[in-house]
């Protein structure tokens, strides 16, 4: 039967009514807005850059985002991507410092990029590097494995402590185990750099994480209460371990997540959350990075990518379906994709992608907009988030044809 | 007591009170002549202002061209002129050392960069009065307001960067890396900015120079340009060509012929002046072609100031050693450049003549030029003359001069001053004092391999003239006893090849560098020394190793820096520095005073840091004990080494 339509005089609305719609379709959209923006991406899509398409050879240790470029730091040199093309492949040659990159930032005022290696630090700006090694500078170490840049200070974890330079009056500043006042560094190497607002995080290598209050001049370590890198006698009780290998600090004054090769520590000001491979959905304990997204936090391990909402507790880990031969140096390329959706329940749901990422060996993540780019030993992954995602989550019922949205979508109502 | 003993001591009594007496009138006579009616005071105060010269460095034109503004160094003033009847209607105090100047798009506001004060003053361009002063760098020069008005770039040539300062609040909110010694900006047509830069980049000194223009978004407020202009130094003002001549930006520099050994040189070519012509290509990198000013019989010694004038095919540049301006035909220079053997033209002695429409005569150290709105006149900044040249650009002829205070005797130093700026003594008029020892007197950077017949040897760096009065003996091999011996007969005879300087001049010419002072040291907190800069210090007296033996005298830092007498024994001394291509080990001890500002180091320049004296060329301990320090206290030591 066909359906009776008011005419065109009955559907005219009062002014009043009129208003209350607005009102109800702006909060709808407000609400669908906010439903949206909780939305974790899914990335199901991966270009690689690899040695068979140009790409430097060796391990990609660190990647970088400087508005439509990115930068990615590797064994044997700077690589730039421009608009999806590598563009060049900067290296000694081209007067960078060092020789293998380990880490990258990018000053947001400047627009300049700061890159420390193995070999010094380097500032390229419009073109040109700027180098800073220990014989020509005050940095404490050639061996520069984290570089943050806050403000007019640039920040370097070097073995031989932390160095910061000010960029505006050219002095620099050591904090180590040497010099007056010293830092309290049970160990000097320091291997990861997070420099908030207020307060400067520094991961040392066996040295756990030594916090700097950047007002009032002041140290806080935090140290593995059982002090065992392979046990874990005291859960959720303080850091997971003393061999820090990264950080990153959260929007919180005094929230940190640490990664480890011994797992993964957060911290909120007052708790400490520990995660490991056995009791959770994170890929491996041995954490080269880690990176928070809103909310998430990225761990890269050295068997996948893994993400973590804390919100909903649900993990989502990518690699190659053929991890373990990748692992084991019996496959030469990664083959499909393979996602691992672990929520409360600890039942991981697996999908399949038709692409990969380039190795499960993850060093290092950005993020570009919704896309992710991902280090990885065996070149830079470009990851794309599955698009309209947003439906998924402000319809939750809705029949979902993809499967990965699906999954995730089942394990998120348990 | 007798009577008469009476009437002695009363009449030494009476003596005595009269001298009491006559002493509390002097004093009280005294007192009063020292408070004085206030108008007195002033007097005073104008009668001493008077002495000192006004020293034009920078010229700006309100955007109708009906004021001319000029930033006096030498009084730390402003002046604005009434172009029409060419006389000053205002002096406005300022900061120290005013080096600069930079107008909003408007022309409401007029920014003046006080080098030595390490800020900027604002004026009401209405009020003529100082309305706010802006944070800067150090030693803060050129500057350039973007389209909008709303941030201002400023150069800071002692901290080899640029300062970006948002207008609205205020406050600087970024620095960006800039080349060596960044001196000169200017607003650039699109959204650029640009920034030229006094000397040559840190490089080995085996190396030939190079200079840099940096280009910045304005957009963006970010360095998009790093442009290497190769073989040049001493880039100063920026002008930019209209779109029809192809949009050049024009830069003078001086391009130095330093690795050849100067006693091979039959006659003089130091040094070869001319422009560097840059053209913005969108995305794609600029493209750098340079031309000489130079022509075969006669010098164009250190170009200065750039202008282009609206609606003619004019553009002025200013020679400072030469006294003179040229004034270019932008058709021919565009035309020039089209040409195959464009590239060809920065070795052309020929090619000026092409180009250069007039060469006219200014007054003395002619520095900035700017032209009017209508392009009817051009005025030019003779720095050492204390006037402004007015050019009548219809029949590119001199039109006038306009004085900016009355005519005062000459003294010592000015005549001095003069003679430092002209190369008009030197054979073809090549070279001034002022071409090695820019900046007034510093150094420019370079090695020069002097007075030696044999290719590579002897290759010595140059060395600052600032706060060198009480450092004799000079150069580096201490053979020149005194200032007078280096101005007048080596002077005359290695480097100006002419007759030189007479005694008098001489005497003139040593007490203007005699009194060549060092700017503020921008290390030096007003507070003194800082905890870490205290601990350098103690590090530079110590008298022990970190093991607790004992150093030797002479192998103390104070030994041979001695603090007393400018932190140099003035004495030769070996510190195993010397290189096979040297002919002495031993070298004159340099000051210490102002060496942050003046890299590179050592003898030869081989040291770009101060930390390379003793991480690369110090392996045997010979330049002071410094192998047992770590790395925290070196950059203690030179933390404290930085504010001398």
């Amino acid at each position: 039967m066909k359906p009776h339509l008011p005419s065109v005089a009955a559907r005219t609305i009062s002014p009043r009514a009129a208003a209350r719609l607005r009102v109800g379709l702006l909060a709808f959209t407000l609400l669908a807005a906010a439903a949206a923006a909780q939305t974790p991406p899914l990335y199901s899509r991966w270009i690689n850059y690899t040695p068979a398409n140009g790409f430097p050879r060796g391990e990609v240790y660190c990647v970088a985002i400087a508005g439509p470029r990115v930068w990615a730091g590797t064994e044997h040199g700077l690589a730039l991507i421009e608009n999806g093309r590598l563009r060049k492949v900067f290296t000694r040659a081209d007067g960078l410092a060092a020789y293998a990159i380990m880490s990258l930032a990018v000053d947001p005022n400047t627009g300049d990029l700061w890159i420390g290696g193995l070999g010094g630090l380097s500032r390229y700006s419009a073109g040109k590097f700027i180098n800073y090694t220990v014989l020509s500078s005050g940095l404490a170490n050639d061996l520069v494995y984290s570089v943050a840049v806050r403000g007019k200070y640039v920040w370097a974890a070097t073995a031989a402590g932390v160095s910061r330079l000010n960029t505006w009056t050219h002095s620099w500043r050591i904090f180590s185990v040497v010099g007056k006042p010293s830092a309290p560094f049970e160990e000097p190497w320091a291997y990861a750099l997070a420099i908030g607002p207020k307060k400067a995080y520094i991961g040392l290598w066996g040295g756990g994480v030594v916090v700097y209050d950047l007002r009032r001049k002041t140290w806080r370590p935090y140290l593995d209460p059982d002090g065992a890198p392979e046990i874990v006698l005291y859960r959720n009780q303080g850091l997971i371990s003393n061999m820090v290998s990264s950080l990153t600090h959260g929007a919180e004054s005094n929230a940190f997540w640490a990664g480890t090769y011994f797992g993964l520590s957060g911290y909120d000001g007052a708790r400490w959350h520990n995660y490991m491979r056995q009791d959770s959905g994170l890929a491996s304990n041995f954490i080269n990075g880690v990176a928070l997204q809103g909310r998430r936090v990225w761990a890269a391990t050295q068997r996948g990518l893994s993400e973590f909402d804390p919100g909903a507790r649900v993990w989502v880990t990518y690699r190659p379906a053929n991890w373990r031969a990748l692992d084991a140096g019996k496959a030469a390329r990664p083959q499909r994709g393979e996602i691992l959706i672990t929520g409360p329940g600890g039942h991981p749901r697996r999908l399949e992608t038709a692409t990969s990422l380039a190795h499960n060996y993850i060093l290092n993540l950005a993020f570009q907009g919704n896309d992710i780019w991902v280090a990885t030993a065996a070149g830079l992954s470009h990851g794309f988030a599955a698009p309209a995602r947003r439906i998924l989550y402000a319809h939750p019922n809705r029949v979902h044809r993809h499967p990965a949205r699906a999954a995730y979508a089942r394990q998120t109502r348990h | 007591m007798t009577p008469r003993l009476q009437r002695e001591g009363g009449k030494k009594a009476a003596l005595r009170r009269a001298l009491w007496v006559a002493l509390a009138i002097a004093a009280v006579a005294a007192t009063l002549a020292m408070r004085g009616p206030r108008h007195e005071a002033r007097d005073w105060a104008a009668v001493y202002s008077r002495r000192r010269y006004y020293d034009p460095v920078d010229l700006k034109l309100s955007p109708h061209g009906r004021r001319l503004y000029v930033a006096c160094e030498g009084r730390n003033e402003v002046l604005a002129i009434n172009t029409a009847s060419r006389r000053v209607i205002a002096a406005i105090p300022v900061g120290r050392r005013p080096k600069a100047l930079a107008l909003s798009p408007g022309g409401r506001r007029l920014f003046v960069a006080n080098a030595w004060s390490g800020a900027i003053s604002q004026i009401d361009t209405r009020a003529l009065q100082v309305t706010r002063t802006l944070p800067a760098g150090w030693g803060v020069e050129g500057m350039a307001a973007d389209r909008t008005g709303h941030y201002l770039y400023a150069a800071n040539p002692l901290g080899n960067d640029i300062s970006v300062i948002d207008l609205a609040s205020g406050r600087e909110t970024t620095r960006l890396a800039a080349g060596h010694f960044p001196e000169f900006a200017a607003r650039l047509r699109g959204s650029w900015i640009g920034i030229s830069n006094l000397l040559a980049q840190p490089a080995p000194p085996d190396t030939p120079p190079s200079s840099q223009l940096t280009l910045i978004n304005a957009a963006t407020r970010q360095v998009r340009w790093q442009v290497a202009i190769p073989g040049a130094v001493q880039m100063r003002h920026i002008a930019q060509t209209p779109p029809r001549f192809g949009g050049y930006l024009l830069i003078p520099f001086l391009q130095p012929h330093n690795l050849i050994p100067l006693i091979e040189l039959r006659r003089d070519w130091y040094a070869s002046n001319g422009l560097a012509i840059v053209q913005l290509r969108g995305r794609r990198a600029p493209r750098v072609r340079e031309v000489l000013l130079d022509e075969l019989d006669r010098a164009f010694a250190n170009g200065y100031g750039a202008a282009v004038a609206p609606h003619t095919p004019w553009a002025l540049i200013t020679a400072s050693g030469a006294n003179q301006v040229a004034i270019l035909n932008l058709e021919r220079l565009h035309r020039l450049l089209q040409s195959p053997d464009a590239d060809e033209l920065a070795r052309r002695l020929d090619a000026a003549p092409q180009f250069v429409a007039r060469r006219l005569p200014t007054g003395r150290d002619p520095t900035a030029v700017a032209a009017s709105p209508n392009g009817h006149f051009a005025y030019v900044a003779n720095r050492a003359d204390d006037t402004i040249s007015v050019i009548d650009l219809a029949g590119l002829r001199n039109a006038g001069l306009i004085r900016l205070g009355a005519q005062r005797p000459l003294t010592a130093r000015r005549r001095g001053q003069q003679l430092f700026f002209s190369a008009l003594h030197s054979q073809d008029h090549e070279i001034a004092c002022a071409s090695c020892h820019p900046y007034e007197g510093f150094e420019d950077g370079l090695v020069w391999s002097f007075e030696t017949p044999r290719l590579g040897r002897d290759v010595v760096e140059n060395k600052t003239l600032l706060a060198i009065r009480g450092t004799s003996p000079f150069k580096w091999n201490g053979l020149n006893p005194n200032l007078a011996t280096q101005d007048g007969p080596r002077t005359a005879m290695y480097i100006f090849r002419s007759q030189g300087f007479s005694p008098v001049q001489v005497r003139d010419l040593v007490a203007f560098i005699n009194a060549r002072p060092l700017p503020p040291n921008p290390h030096l907190a007003p507070g003194g020394l800082n905890p870490e800069q205290a601990r350098g210090r103690a590090l530079f007296f110590r008298t022990r190793t970190n093991t607790g033996q004992i150093i030797p005298l002479h192998d103390r830092c104070y030994y041979c820096h001695a603090p007393l007498t400018h932190f140099t024994s003035r004495v030769l001394m070996n510190v195993g520095t010397a290189t096979r291509f040297d002919d002495t080990g031993a070298f004159k001890v340099p000051s210490l005073e102002g060496i942050y500002m003046r890299p590179p180091y050592l003898h030869n320049g081989e040291a770009q840091t101060l930390e390379e004296i003793w991480t690369r060329f110090n392996p045997r301990d010979r330049h002071g004990i410094t192998s047992d320090m770590n790395k925290v206290q070196l950059n203690e030591l030179i933390a404290y080494l930085d504010t001398l």
